[in-house]
This record gives C-alpha cells, structure tokens and sequence, in this order.
C-alpha cells in the first residue's frame, strides 16, 4: 500500500433537498484495492462517483484522488482515471471503433495493442454501428475505453450491467491482473455476488450514509447466521422462535432451519431436546449481509 | 483534443447540413426560374406595408425584390436559424440529456474547450449553409435573368452567417448554460421569430421603431444586402454577440453539475 490513499473524502456531501443525495461521506481507498461500493438504487454510489471526476460538484465536505483535490486538479485526475458510468450512453451513429477513436483522442492517443486486446479480450464488436448493438455489447465498449488507457484507478459504475457470464468472468479475471498490477479498482454494484466474488473490502451506503466499510470476512461475523437441522420427526418451528437471538425459524419436513445473531448456545440446546441426525450450517451470502445493513433499524 | 471534439461534432452535424444545402440550392434554382413567368404579375400586386415588410420590403416585380422577399426575409434565415440552433442545443443540452456529455467529461478535455470546440463545428455547418445560399443565389439569379451583382449576392451570404452564427451562439450558450435541451432550442426559436416579428412591425409604429435594435433580423437584414453590399455595424454587432453568448456558454457549463 501507498502512504496515501487513491481515494480520500472528507465529509463529501452532495444534498439534492428531500433527503436525496450523499452526506458525510468518509472513506480511504487503497493503492491495490478491488473496492466495492455497495447499496440499492438511490443510495449515493453514483453521486459518490460523479463527485470524484467533478462532474458535480460538492455541497460540503471535500476529496482527494491519487493525491489531487478533485475539483482544482479534476482535470490530471480524468487524464489518470478510467471511467464506466453506470448508465452508458455512446453515439448511436457512430461505429464502436469511430468511438473508441475519439475517447482515445481525447485523451491524446492510446496504445492501439492494449486497445485491441481489449476488444479482443471482450469479444467487443467495434464495427457496428452503436445503435445496432445489444447492450451487452455497448457494454463491452465501455469497459474497453475505460481500461485502454492503463488508467491508475478504475472507477466503475455498475459494470456488468448487461454482460453474459462469459463476459463477466473475463471481468473478473482482468479485475485481479489489474489489482496484482497494483492499480486501484472502485466498483460500485446492487449486483451482491459480483462484489463478493472481487473486492478485497467493501463499503455499504443507505440513503446517502456510509453504514459500514469492511472486508467481506469481517462483515460476514456480524450478518445472521443460520443452521439447518435435521430430525428424525416433525418438530414444530415454533419452538425456536422463541429462543433470544433469533430471527427466523422454519420447518420445511424433517428439517428446521433456524436464522440467529449471536450465538447458536440456545439453538443447539433447544435442538438437543429432539432426536437430531445432522446439523448444517448454511453460508450465508453477502445477499444477507447487504439485506442487515440496508435494513432502516439495521446497525452500522 | 478540442479538434477531435470539433472533428466528431461536424462528423455528426455535416449529413443534416449538407441535404439541407443541397435543398436550399434545389429551391432557389426553382424560385429564380419561376422569376420571369410570375414576378411581373405578382410585383403588381397591392400588398399591404405590413404583410411587405414580413417578406422582407416587397417590391416583387425586381429581380432583387423577388428574391429579398422569397429568400433573404423567411427561407434562408429559416433554414439557417433551424440547422444553428437544433444543432447547438443538440450537441450540448441534447448529449448531457443522452448521458454522453458525462462520458465524454470524465476525460481530461476542459469544459469550456469542449463547448468552445463545439461552437466552431456548429459554425461550419452554418458557413456551409450560408455557401450553399450564394451558389443557389448565383444560379436562381441566373435563371431568372440576372440583375444582382456577385458582391451583393455574397454580402447577403455573409450576413445570413453572421445572423446564423448569432442564432446558433444563443442556443449554445442556452444549451450549455442550463443542460437543458428544450429550452436551448424553444428559447432560441422564440427569439428568432420575435425577431423577425419585430424587426417587420417596430418600424409601423413611432413609439416602438426602437425595438428593431434587439432583433438580430435588423442586424441580418435591416440594411439590405442584396441592394446595398455588407453591412458592415450590422456584422460586427452579430459577430460580438456570438461571441459573448458563446463565451456565456462556456462559463456557464464550468460552473454547474452536470444533469445527467
């Protein structure tokens, strides 16, 4: 890691009146990080993202990135910085190449052999014009103007919107060379298992607030957990509703499947008044852990 | 950076352009070969001075008059005001509304370069325009007989630019200003056809006879190019206002978020 961090905010607010907006926003990315940054529609990710290229600019608060204030030195910034907004838009008229041709332009020129491996590697369709492609494949051009240029940090709003799982798992595959390069990735998704499967921490916003920042194993110790258990009867779920901790319980046959915060001492010893043949613990996806904290009463 | 912004604008600009060039050189090819079968019957024609000065002064049984009227007063200034501002509006209001200007702005191109880059790309289109005008000028006139001279065809181009430079820098700054892509082209049409209003009716009434200094029409027309060459107050008004509205747009862009 750097001493100082690619990303750093300070109070960053960005308040669009109604509640609406981003406040207080305090984080540091690292140099290396695959960082996620997560939370439902409306939450802030891409008011977070727009902020950091000064595309807006702040109520309050203020940002660094890669060590430049983001609305004196913005422009050295976007000449290191390559950008997927989550809703893409391209010329519909051009071709893909004619596009990549003038974003490269605009950044006064690229290597042509890390372009076209790009588009090789996304199986990208350049000669077409954009209105005649899918939106996978607009996509795919997206991702290759804001890779071509070897950018320091990658900032990505929503991108595998659209791509099919072969596409996806070039992604990924390009996410790890690029952080193993030591280049920076800040991606922001509502899509759980694209987070869970590549960054290294991640930051969860609701209405606007950071909830928390953490990585994914840490995260995991405090979400629900859950057992199934295995009896040789019926047993009514009720029984473990009651218990302190728990938040579901439900009998699907001969097997209880019991959702608890804490610990599962009460769980096991209501079981344990039962003939039990087998107790399973069921990994819980970041779905729950993204479901606890996007809770109103959830706890950051 | 700025000449690949102006380059992919033209690129985007030129086809509208260029058919509407080759339409304008198609209508006043016809409007100067119907001259000299219609213009002597309709010169005699009792026109009121109100509905006169809408068509630009009247006097239809000249050559200069039948083409002042047809063309100088409502079709040229129409066609060009139309291609200058849909495409100003369309290249800045219009792209932030599509969610390309945002693309395009997370590189490191200046905000204002980028709509400076613009305004020149919209200002060939109307150069293009104002060319395609004194060639159809040049055959209409001479197929309707002849009668106005090449510098007096050429003044009229050149003021028809300035007036479409004026009228495309007012949906620049309009569309750069505010992002913003209805008002660009409503406000911008609705100044060009109160104008055109004004600048026909003011002169009717003493108490308002001022007003036709706001209109850029005046300023466009007011001299009348085709019998008197290029005004030259008249251009360098137009040409100062483009720039300070394009000016306008450009520091207004820098100074907002960005709508989409």
């Amino acid at each position: 890691m750097s001493a100082a961090p690619v990303i750093a905010t300070s109070g960053l607010s960005k308040d669009y009146g109604s509640g609406r907006g981003l406040f207080g926003l305090d984080l540091e990315v690292w140099q290396g990080e695959v960082f996620g940054f997560l939370g439902p529609n409306g939450a802030g990710k891409s008011t977070t993202m727009r902020l950091l290229l000064d595309l807006i600019k702040p109520t309050s608060g203020s940002a660094r990135v890669l060590g430049l204030d983001t609305l004196r030195e913005s422009i050295e910034i976007r000449g290191r910085v390559g950008f997927l907004p989550g809703d893409l838009a391209l010329y519909p008229k051009l071709t893909g190449r004619a596009m990549l041709d003038y974003l490269a332009q605009l950044r006064g020129g690229v290597d042509p052999r890390v372009r076209d491996a790009l588009v090789e590697r996304f199986g990208a369709d350049i000669d077409r014009p954009v209105r005649q492609l899918s939106t996978g494949n607009r996509q795919k051009l997206g991702l290759v103007q804001a890779f071509m240029h070897e950018p320091e940090l990658l900032i990505l709003d929503e991108p595998i919107a659209g791509l099919d799982p072969l596409v996806q798992q070039s992604f990924h595959a390009l996410l790890a060379e690029v952080s193993a390069q030591g280049r920076t990735v800040f991606l922001s998704s509502h899509t759980l298992s694209e987070v869970e499967r590549v960054t290294h921490r991640l930051a969860i916003l609701r209405q606007g607030r950071l909830v928390v920042v953490d990585s994914l194993e840490n995260l995991r110790q405090v979400a629900v957990q859950r057992l199934e258990i295995e009896f040789s009867g019926p047993v009514d779920p009720e029984e473990f509703r009651a218990l302190p901790g728990v938040t579901e319980a439900h009998a699907e046959g001969r097997t209880v499947t019991v959702g608890f915060e804490g610990s599962a001492d009460a769980v096991v010893k209501a079981a344990a008044t039962h003939d039990v043949r087998a107790i399973r613990p069921r990994e819980d996806g970041l779905e729950d852990i993204f479901l606890h904290y996007y809770r109103p009463d959830g706890a950051p | 950076m700025t000449v690949a912004a102006a380059r992919i604008t033209l690129r985007l600009r030129l086809p509208a352009a260029t058919s509407a060039a080759v339409g304008l050189i198609a209508v006043m090819a016809a409007v100067g070969a119907l001259f000299p079968t219609v213009g002597h019957t309709i010169g005699t024609l009792d026109v009121p001075k109100s509905v006169s000065n809408l068509l630009g002064g009247g006097d239809y049984g000249t050559i200069t008059g039948w083409f002042r009227s047809e063309i100088a007063a409502i079709y040229g200034p129409l066609v060009i005001g139309a291609l200058a501002i849909t495409g100003a509006s369309a290249t800045t209001a219009g792209e932030e509304e599509d969610r390309i200007l945002g693309l395009v702005l997370a590189h490191p191109i200046r905000r204002a370069r980028l709509v400076g880059a613009k305004a020149a790309a919209i200002a060939v289109v109307v150069l293009t325009i104002a060319i395609a005008t004194w060639i159809g000028l040049i055959v209409g006139v001479a197929l309707g007989g002849g009668g106005i001279t090449i510098a007096h065809m050429t003044a009229l181009a050149v003021q028809l630019a300035f007036f479409g430079f004026a009228t495309g820098a007012l949906a620049i700054a309009l569309g750069a200003g505010t992002g913003r892509r209805t008002l660009a082209t409503g406000a911008a049409a609705t100044v060009g056809i109160l104008g055109w209003l004004i600048n026909s009716f003011a002169p009717l009434v003493g108490a308002i006879e001022w007003l036709k200094y706001v209109s850029p029409f005046y300023y466009y027309a007011g001299h009348d190019p085709l019998t008197r060459g290029v005004d030259i107050p008249g251009v360098i008004v137009l040409g100062v206002a483009s720039v300070v509205l394009t000016a306008l747009g450009m520091i207004g862009i820098e100074r907002r978020d960005l709508r989409a």
